[in-house]
């Protein structure tokens, strides 16, 4: 079929172009015109392309000019990024100030140089009620006033001075240098509590009860020396180790009365610590002992009396009394050698349940009219507490979840708590006549036994309201047979930070 | 009795704890350097610790510590405490031993070659194809051409830019001053941005893509060609440049505080040794050790020196004449 198409197409083309050339003289100008007027319409396009088009002269401007705009823009945001860099580099050197949930401090930008200052103040009431006359006068009083500094250089070293203004008078409670050099070993040196009762060295600030139990009678409170302690078992076992100076029961001290030292050991572990699936997580169980070679004389005894929960002497020792006109002068008892001390102790909390309990025995040497006897006192405590708002208890406290804000339905947490406490005295203490006993059951009782309940108020982790109730029941200590029971009704309003 | 107990108790406890406390120590040096020495020392640094470990049986760590040189001398000199220092100019460590009192005034001559184990100089690195034709120092100072070095006040490196292009102005203008100046005054017109060392300035080149020319390193240039490929960048080759040489010292009074001076000598000694050469040659520095240096000679392009005691009278000189406050440095530099 092809085979015929092209010659056709050819003889119609053919034939075309005669019958154009036949009639081609009667319109030539026309057709040339025409072809013109096309050549001239191309041109005209081909003009206007070309205009629309940039040169590659202009290209290249427009090129450069772009770039050098580019270039502008990076080098502003490089001189930006040099800048930031500048800062941040500024801002590692700077000093780190800070305010916050653990005090305000001061820090260098490498952490080698940090000063901390914290504190607390507790503002307490106490209401007695005992017998026919009360024991003491009703009184509100600044029970602690406690500025805290605390600081470490070179991250391995570290210091802590609180005082204690408490009641109008100044004392150094803490002062002591640390060399933290593994959490495994850890040397302290200076003033602080020794290693040894478990109530005693809770903070001031996280008691359950406004004031302490009878086993913090028989240990002592602070003293100077040296001590070696560490975590180790990945935490879980706590010891520490130190020689002191050497304080009563009960008591604290700056200097030492003789060459004599009271070594303390003390080993706590928390076992499960780290089990989170175990119901005895919480639990933590030690043992604490110390010893020494303590001696007083008939001038200075040094030897400890005992105070109720309600901060009254309900025992001491038989005094020296000084001769008179009439009567010759009276020797009383005195520590005479070895001292001893060993106090087992636990801890367990889960959820918002707590249980504390501590034994102390202490002996000591007492010598009075050329006998000496070895008197062994003991105490202990058992108390509990429940967090009715559902907070973890814990021995260093509560964190309110909702923390107390006026006027925002948000009151904080509340705990409940309730303990016996007992100190029995030695028999041995009370045998004998007037002039060699050691101490008079008249006067002093021979065993003290606390029952007290608590509500306390945690307005948020910093403040809290405390309302205490305790009792305690004495045998012996009055010249008509036993002391009259002490009730006393206590408030604590605790800021610290 | 039960006193001497825990006498005997608290004695072991105490030396058990020293003792735990001794057997977890290992000898650590700090290293503080200038800028572009990370790679290099971080070779070094692995080779020097194994030598170490099997001659003296005692595990070393060694510290890097880098930035631009004036910057890590006032570093040391403000306190921290670098066992040794390899800085790249000995002004910076004249600075130590003057203003910290941390090591001898002659501390350059207690090793060969001045102290200074290695060499290297100043080229130009330029964008593949060299776009802009840039083959010599008066290129630099055309109008619109953008010139990459960094801050010669903290800058080792920058301070031999700064000075390699004053001599070459001198030499080509017959040790005229004025005509040297003119002409370093020019070639700063044209820098839109100072780095505050030489790492800073290549990464400013090299990876933000400012400007046309970065003033380097020739170790640093190399470096750039191999980590980049030379698909990228190209280095040219001046007429004429300085001589570069880098010093290193250990710090006196460091290492004495520190025990720690034998293993901070073996270290810098290690540095001179054909092992320490040979991984000074792979990273593009000049070996200054012979048989080392012409294994390396094909590496580096054959350039004519000037040093630094030749043309400006020594550091001490150059720095108070250009780099010091008010010095021209300042006079010519304008913010940009």
């Amino acid at each position: 079929m092809r085979v015929w198409v092209i010659p056709a197409i050819l003889a119609v083309a053919g034939a075309s172009l005669a019958i154009s050339a036949a009639y081609g003289q009667d319109t030539p100008a026309t057709t040339q015109e025409l072809l013109r007027r096309i050549e001239q319409l191309e041109q005209k396009i081909q003009s206007l392309e070309q205009a629309k088009q940039p040169t590659v002269d202009e290209k290249g401007r427009q090129a450069e000019a772009i770039e050098q705009v580019e270039q502008k823009i990076k080098i502003l945001e490089r001189k930006r990024e040099l800048e930031d860099e500048a800062a941040q580099a500024k801002a590692k050197e700077a000093p780190i100030v800070r305010a916050g949930k653990d005090g305000f401090g001061l820090r260098s930008a490498d952490g080698n140089f940090d000063l901390r200052l914290r504190g607390y103040v507790q503002a307490d009431a106490r209401f007695y009620q005992g017998g026919e006359t009360d024991p003491a006068p009703d009184t509100f009083l600044m029970r602690r006033i406690r500025p805290i500094i605390e600081g470490s250089v070179f991250k391995q070293f570290g210091f802590r001075i609180m005082p204690d203004f408490g009641g109008g008078t100044a004392t150094i409670q803490d002062a002591y240098v640390d060399g933290n050099f593994s959490p495994a070993f850890k040397v302290r040196a200076g003033k602080f509590k020794p290693p040894v009762g478990l109530e005693r060295l809770q903070s001031g600030s996280e008691l359950l009860f406004v004031e302490r139990a009878f086993p913090t009678n028989l240990v002592p409170n602070r003293d100077v020396g040296l001590q070696l302690s560490g975590d180790v078992f990945d935490g879980a076992v706590n010891y520490a180790a130190g020689i002191f100076n050497g304080v009563i029961d009960g008591g604290s001290g700056d200097n030492d009365a003789n060459s004599d030292k009271d070594y303390a050991v003390r080993v706590f572990a928390e076992p499960l610590k780290d089990k989170e699936d175990s119901t005895l997580r919480g639990l933590g169980i030690g043992l604490a002992y110390s010893t020494g070679d303590q001696s007083g004389s008939a001038a200075t005894s040094n030897l400890p009396r005992f105070l109720t929960p309600g901060q009254q002497s309900f025992f001491s020792y038989v005094a020296t009394t000084a001769a008179t006109a009439t009567t010759p002068s009276v020797p009383g008892a005195f520590a005479d050698g070895s001292r001893e001390r060993i106090a087992p102790q636990f801890y367990f909390h889960k959820g918002p349940f707590g249980l504390l309990g501590e034994y102390v025995r202490s002996n000591q040497e007492v010598s009075r009219a050329g006998v000496r006897r070895d008197v062994k006192n003991t105490a202990w405590q058992l108390a509990t507490s429940l967090v009715l708002t559902g907070e973890d208890a814990s021995i260093r406290g509560i964190n309110p979840r909702k923390p107390f804000q006026w006027g925002q339905g948000s009151w904080g947490a509340f705990e409940i708590a309730a303990r016996v406490s007992r100190l029995e005295v030695d028999d041995d203490v009370f045998a004998g006549s007037a002039t060699t006993r050691l101490a008079n059951p008249r006067s002093s009782a021979r065993e003290a036994t606390d029952y007290g309940i608590g509500l306390n108020w945690y307005f948020n982790r910093f403040s809290k309201l405390v309302v205490n109730y305790d009792q305690t029941e004495f045998k012996d200590g009055a010249a008509s047979g036993d002391r009259d029971t002490e009730k006393v009704l206590f408030t604590r309003f605790q800021v610290g930070y | 009795m039960p006193i001497k107990w825990l006498n005997r108790i608290s004695a072991i406890v105490l030396s058990a704890g020293l003792l735990s406390i001794a057997a977890r120590a290992e000898v650590t040096l700090l290293n503080v350097s200038y800028d572009p020495t990370r790679e290099l020392y971080q070779d070094i640094n692995a080779a020097f610790a194994k030598r170490w470990e099997a001659s003296a049986k005692e595990k070393v760590v060694i510290k890097q510590s880098h930035g631009g040189a004036a910057k890590q001398a006032r570093a040391v000199i403000d306190g921290l405490e670098a066992d040794v220092v390899t800085l790249a100019l000995a002004y910076d460590i004249d600075e130590i031993a003057a203003r910290g009192k941390l090591l001898p005034k002659e501390w350059q001559k207690r090793l060969p070659h001045n102290s200074s184990p290695y060499t290297s100089t100043i080229v130009f690195l330029v964008r593949k194809g060299n776009p802009r034709a840039i083959k010599d120092w008066p290129d630099l100072v055309k109008p619109g051409l953008s010139v990459i070095t960094p801050n010669p006040k903290t800058s080792g490196g920058a301070r031999w830019n700064y000075l390699a292009a004053w001599g070459y102005a001198l030499k080509a203008n017959g040790n005229d001053e004025g005509k040297a100046r003119e002409f370093v005054t020019k070639l700063y017109k044209n820098v839109p941005i100072l780095d505050s060392g030489a790492r800073g300035s290549t990464t400013t080149f090299v990876e933000r893509g400012i400007g046309d020319v970065l003033l380097a390193w020739e170790n640093e240039a190399l470096l750039a060609i191999k980590e980049l490929g030379p698909e990228k960048v190209e280095i040219v080759v001046p007429s004429v440049s300085i001589l570069a040489e880098p010093p290193v010292t250990v710090v006196d009074k460091v290492v004495d505080k520190r025990k720690t001076r034998k293993v901070a000598e073996a270290y810098l000694e290690f540095l001179y040794s054909p092992e320490g050469q040979d991984l000074i040659g792979k990273n593009f520095y000049r070996p200054t050790l012979a048989e080392v240096a012409a294994r390396y000679e094909k590496q580096f392009p054959k350039v004519a020196l000037f040093n630094i005691e030749d043309v400006f009278g020594g550091w001490q000189k150059a720095q108070k004449t250009h780099f010091a406050d008010g010095g021209l440095f300042d006079q010519i530099y304008q913010k940009q």
